[in-house]
């Protein structure tokens, strides 16, 4: 096995930990009488909110990188289409910020972002919807990178790999 | 032809095990592809890319083995070069151009079926590992694409392609 695939799975084996200790908890928590609403996971509208900020500060650092007008409208629409189905107003892009290293950690927050939503979403279209944002961001990085004259792809593993 | 075979192994699948078994599959074609591409078709910097993309390939067929393994699936068959001939017919005889346009197909052709088990997976704690995947897959399609003067970026959500 690779190093790789064995940090994936020692990812999985503390999130189960975390999450059977997590329920353990939540079970504690109603038995004393607390609030149960507060262990209710997220709706899918709530997940796809919370993707929509991650997708507005991506694109508002992307905004001012010279030659990334096409990515800065796919982010537009990532954006557009996330409030739509999050049920909430599309913000204005705060101001450009015109940093490439900013925007290569913006989009790779954004990547790692769309990942990690995708067991929390009920709806399997969503699912799909939030795979295609993910591929479209980590496109997004590698032409970043290759217009800056990096290397396109350093890790096998999209950045949940590196260093 | 390689998409629209690929995308028939996709369909094929039933259950989550089917669908990580293609996914593993796909994925050691691919690692094949661009080792053969390096040894044929590409050469120079191209062929340095192609070898890395190739290491990328063999580690997305260890993590989906790793899945497998979780689900307690045993993987007792692998892809072979005959594996490659038959889903990338002429890679390694191919001209640099058609060559990449091959590679780029298998790629989106992945990219496509790892969408599909997104929809239809239920281990969804494994569908991460599919994504991350799927994401490297589509910075692997933004080099090919580029070396082949096409637009870097797909239209991966405005399409689907």
């Amino acid at each position: 096995m690779t190093r790789a695939a064995s940090r994936l799975r020692g990812g999985y084996t503390r999130r189960r930990f975390l999450g059977a200790a997590g329920a353990l908890a939540g079970a504690l928590l109603a038995g004393c009488g607390r609030d149960a609403a507060r262990e209710r996971p997220p709706t899918d509208p709530q997940v796809l909110a919370a993707l929509l900020r991650r997708e507005r500060a991506a694109g508002a650092a992307v905004a001012g990188i010279a030659g990334a007008a096409a990515i800065a409208r796919q982010d537009e629409l990532h954006a557009e289409r996330l409030a739509s189905l999050a049920g909430v107003a599309l913000d204005p892009v705060a101001g450009a910020e015109g940093d490439l290293v900013a925007a290569l950690a913006r989009k790779q927050e954004g990547v790692f972002a769309y990942v990690n939503a995708l067991p929390r979403l009920s709806d399997p279209d969503l699912r799909v919807l939030v795979m295609q944002l993910a591929a479209s961001e980590a496109e997004h990085l590698a032409a970043l990178r290759l217009a800056a004259g990096e290397e396109p792809v350093p890790d096998a593993f999209a950045g949940f790999t590196a260093p | 032809m390689t998409a629209e075979r690929v995308q028939e192994l996709f369909d094929a699948a039933r259950t989550d095990a089917g669908f990580l078994k293609t996914a593993l599959y796909v994925e050691e074609v691919a690692a094949l592809a661009y080792a053969a591409a390096a040894e044929g078709p590409l050469e120079g910097s191209e062929r340095a890319q192609a070898l890395r993309f190739a290491a990328h390939e063999r580690r997305h067929a260890a993590a989906f083995e790793t899945l497998l393994f979780a689900l307690t699936v045993p993987v007792r068959e692998h892809a072979r070069p005959s594996d490659l001939d038959s889903l990338l017919p002429g890679l390694r005889d191919a001209p640099r151009r058609p060559a990449l346009r091959q590679l780029a197909e298998l790629e989106g052709a992945a990219i496509a079926g790892q969408q599909l088990i997104g929809r239809r997976l239920l281990a969804l704690d494994a569908l991460r590992t599919v994504a991350v995947v799927m994401a490297s897959g589509a910075q692997h399609l933004v080099v090919l694409r580029s070396a082949l003067r096409q637009t870097p970026l797909t239209l991966a959500y405005e399409t689907g392609r």
